[in-house]
């Protein structure tokens, strides 16, 4: 039943610098998870989404929201019912220790 | 002590957006703790003497299912929805409205935990 989601998810987790991806519904429940992500922070990440979208009530095109925390971000994007989160995790550089 | 766990679920209340009480009652439903938004609606149903203990019943009979232990009850209903986390000798019961966000309210489960351990000794004790 969840095959194409589990696709999509599948195909966003082999992207570059990506570690987990999550997919949520309008009740803010976990639809999928793929990688290393928390099936818990849908709820979390979605009400991010709702007070984001708040700050411009009268824009259509979905905001997209992006929380640095070291080397890794966290990317939300609330469209429609559906809400997206993604955990990104850059290398980090080895020319900083060596300098 | 307690004008501190007050607070603090207070303050979770008014993080969940749609959220219109959070009450932690024993399992028979004596209330221990309640807070609410007082302009909001009327949700005094949550504190009816047969709702706390028909969660522990049909709780009980979940875990007779053959999945463990069963944790946590959410029941959607056409105004309102009401989550309810077994926490023996406590149930944690929150009541929002139909699109409030669920998931949200699944996650505070393991931040209060901290809280309600110091509740539970005020229950255990002799």
């Amino acid at each position: 039943m969840e095959e194409q989601l589990e696709k999509v998810l599948s195909e966003i987790v082999t992207q570059h610098d990506t570690v987990g991806a999550l997919l949520a519904n309008r009740q803010g429940l976990c639809l999928g998870a793929k990688g290393n992500i928390n099936p818990n922070v849908s709820g979390i990440g979605m009400a991010i989404s709702e007070q984001v979208a708040k700050l411009e009530p009268n824009n259509t095109v979905p905001a997209t929201i992006c929380l640095y925390s070291g080397n890794k971000r966290c990317v939300i994007q609330k469209d429609g019912e559906i809400t997206g989160i993604i955990y990104k995790q850059t290398a980090t550089t080895s020319t900083s220790a060596t300098n | 002590m307690s004008d501190d766990i007050k607070k603090y679920f207070n303050g979770l209340l008014h993080k969940v957006s749609g959220l219109y009480v959070i009450q932690i009652t024993d399992r028979d439903g004596v209330p221990l703790l309640r807070v609410s938004h007082n302009q909001e609606k009327n949700v005094d149903f949550a504190l009816m003497p047969s709702f706390i203990p028909t969660f522990t019943t049909a709780c009980d009979q979940a875990s007779k299912l053959g999945l463990g232990r069963n944790k946590t009850i959410i029941s959607m209903y056409s105004n309102y929805q009401v989550v309810q986390m077994n926490k023996l000798p406590l149930i944690l019961t929150f009541v929002g409205a139909e699109d409030c966000n669920t998931g949200h309210i699944l996650a505070l489960e393991h931040q209060v935990d901290g809280y309600l351990e110091d509740i539970k000794l005020a229950v255990t004790e002799p």
